[in-house]
């Protein structure tokens, strides 16, 4: 029931907006953003009485896939918010902290992010230079921030910075921003290739002055945090690249029965049939990663190789399943007339973000390493 | 508090049917069943008026055990109560019977103010329950609504009617039949979704809504239904030809003629 209604809604308040979305590099109308919170999007597995919806990590990855089909920038947004910024909120906060922010942001009334990247600390999170200084009750923030999905819109970050550079990871702390902190500013909006119904955007912290209650967990414990928080976020990127690549799939395959060439459909052509078929396998290996790695979520299994490893599949499958797309639609596939050059576009940034596909085989590497090492 | 009583039936979802060449019915082992698309509308009469005025909504269902789903659905999109009717001594009741069957179960329900049916189900396309229904409850049948208001105990009602436009005020309890033009069916919230299989639904079999075997099912009804066929739409090209004048008149006596331009 979760799917179908979220499939509906979707297709009927969503779709419309995709392309609008995408051509004039806006975010959502307002009412159908408040709309999204009614529906306890903006809160899918947060408590029912902060407003959530209490859902597991499976519907939570249906509930992105299926957005994602139809705007993967409304489903980057919504996923970052719910995982990497309301999710650690809930595990690490302390109860006055969720009491404070939860609410707000389960219910929609507030957006939130999560910001790590810098101009020259992306990939190597330790190297941050945003720094916080202790001044008696608070910290002085003063840094960049680059890259922040729902920046331009965001009203609550959690914002990494280092209380002590030379400590390197071990001197990150993870603090809870508001816009309306003075010092706090949003900087340009970037001018992206896809997802350009998110505004994502850089940050500037100008001497911001942030209370010590709103330090999320230990001081020194903030890469940990984003590590985790991290791990959490995968999960719902690769659900956004299976959404994105099953939108692909259907279009294509679709395509294909439809558009005669040599007076047959060209999906009876092995040669475009092979496509179809590589594409289908991907994305339900896909689909199965993600579920797996979500399972081990909810039942409080390690989860991290699980989901480095279907963030890894699924962006690279999506990747891979938008191109086989745009050729099978072949020149009407390069023209903005039709959706699969955007779904191309918007594909591309799942191997990218929240852990570069490189990133993510360090990570499952790791894992096999020590789990051989022990042997 | 107002009482609502809605009445739903879960159907095959005839729009992405998988139809047996050879019987001309439905594939059902391979077509999914949903909510009859009129009923939500319904549901959605019977919510906005609970925001309006405060009520307590009774979803009723005729249908075997699995027509519990939409009442599943029911109490996601805002439902009270639910009640499934629900006999194999039930099974092959025409409209007439089904009606029948229904106004008993709802005077089980106790004292009520509005009854509310989707216009016509997608799966029989008779349209008949709402209009039997309030023959058998002896109460008036509204139909084409577009505004309701209700007043202590009546309702103003506003209504299109063929040409007219009516605005009518009548004593409660009344049945409404409604569609998809009446109102846009509010989406149901996740957090209602993940708990609404856990409510309760009542059962009601023939033992508690009475009558005889004789009565129901298809021994009762005196609907038979002979013949079912496919039929397809085909479309066909046509080029006119002549004075812009002759061609514009040519193309509206066709519209005429096919009952799409009809004033």
């Amino acid at each position: 029931m979760v799917q179908k209604n979220i499939r509906k809604f979707a297709a009927e308040s969503l779709d419309e907006w995709a392309n609008v979305l995408d051509r004039e590099s806006k975010p959502l109308p307002a009412e159908i953003v408040r709309e999204m919170g009614r529906l306890n999007i903006w809160g899918i597995q947060a408590p029912v009485r902060f407003g959530g919806a209490d859902l597991d990590t499976i519907s939570y990855a249906i509930i992105i896939e299926e957005i994602s089909r139809v705007s993967a920038a409304v489903g980057l947004g919504v996923t970052v918010h719910n995982s990497v910024c309301l999710a650690p909120l809930l595990k690490f906060g302390t109860k006055e902290q969720i009491e404070r922010f939860a609410p707000d942001l389960a219910s929609g009334k507030k957006i939130g992010g999560f910001t790590v990247t810098e101009p020259h600390a992306g990939s190597d999170m330790a190297s941050i230079q945003t720094t916080a200084v202790p001044d008696g009750d608070h910290y002085i923030l003063n840094g960049q921030k680059t890259f922040v999905t729902n920046g331009g819109i965001g009203d609550i970050f959690l914002t990494a910075a280092s209380v002590d550079t030379g400590k390197k990871a071990g001197g990150i702390a993870i603090f809870i921003v508001e816009k309306s902190m003075k010092g706090f500013s949003v900087g340009k909006i970037e001018d992206m290739m896809g997802m350009r119904g998110n505004m994502v955007s850089e940050l500037f912290f100008n001497s911001v002055r942030v209370p010590r209650e709103n330090v999320l967990g230990p001081v020194d414990d903030g890469f940990r945090i984003s590590m985790q928080t991290l791990d959490i976020g995968r999960i719902g990127i690769a659900a956004q690249a299976l959404g994105i690549g099953i939108a692909a799939f259907g279009a294509a395959a679709a395509y294909a029965m439809e558009r005669k060439q040599f007076d047959r459909p060209i999906g009876t052509f092995q040669a475009i049939s092979f496509k179809l078929a590589d594409m289908k396998t991907l994305l339900d290996a896909s689909r199965l990663l993600i579920y797996r790695a979500a399972d081990h979520k909810d039942r409080n299994l390690p989860f991290s190789t699980e989901s480095a490893m279907c963030k890894l599949f699924a962006s690279e499958a999506a990747m891979r399943v938008c191109m086989e797309a745009l050729q099978i639609f072949g020149g009407y596939g390069y023209v903005k007339d039709l959706p699969v050059e955007r779904f191309f576009r918007d594909a591309k940034i799942t191997e990218i973000y929240e852990g570069t596909s490189e990133i993510m085989k360090i990570i499952i590497g790791n894992a096999i390493l020590k789990e051989f090492s022990r042997l | 508090m107002l009482s609502i009583v809605v009445c739903i039936k879960q159907v095959p979802d005839t729009q992405n049917a998988v139809f047996d060449p050879r019987s001309g019915s439905i594939d059902r082992t391979g077509t999914d069943n949903i909510m009859n698309p009129d009923d939500l509308h319904a549901i959605e009469t019977a919510l906005s008026i609970k925001d309006s005025y405060g009520a307590m909504i009774t979803a009723v269902t005729m249908g075997p055990p699995q027509a519990a789903d939409v009442l599943n659905e029911a109490y996601a999109l805002g439902a009270d109560s639910c009640v499934l009717v629900s006999d194999q001594r039930f099974a092959g009741s025409d409209s007439l019977v089904t009606s029948k069957i229904l106004s008993r179960a709802i005077d089980l329900l106790g004292a009520f103010d509005i009854v509310i049916t989707g216009c016509d189900a997608i799966d029989g396309n008779t349209a008949h329950v709402g209009y039997q229904l309030s023959e058998f409850l002896g109460i008036p049948l509204i139909t084409q609504i577009h505004k309701l208001e209700i007043q202590s105990d009546h309702a103003v009602i506003e209504r299109l009617y063929g040409h007219e436009y009516q605005k009518i005020k009548v004593l409660l309890p009344l049945l409404l039949a409604v569609n998809k033009h009446t109102n846009r069916v509010r989406f149901p919230r996740l957090a209602d979704i993940k708990t609404c299989t856990d409510k309760n639904i009542t059962i009601m079999t023939m033992n508690d809504i009475g009558g005889t075997e004789r009565e129901y099912g298809a021994a009762g009804s005196p609907t038979v239904v002979f013949e079912t066929r496919l039929f397809s739409h085909k479309r066909a090209r046509e080029v006119f030809t002549g004075s812009l004048n002759d061609k514009v008149d040519l193309l509206i006596h066709k519209l005429k003629k096919h009952n799409i331009l009809r004033y």
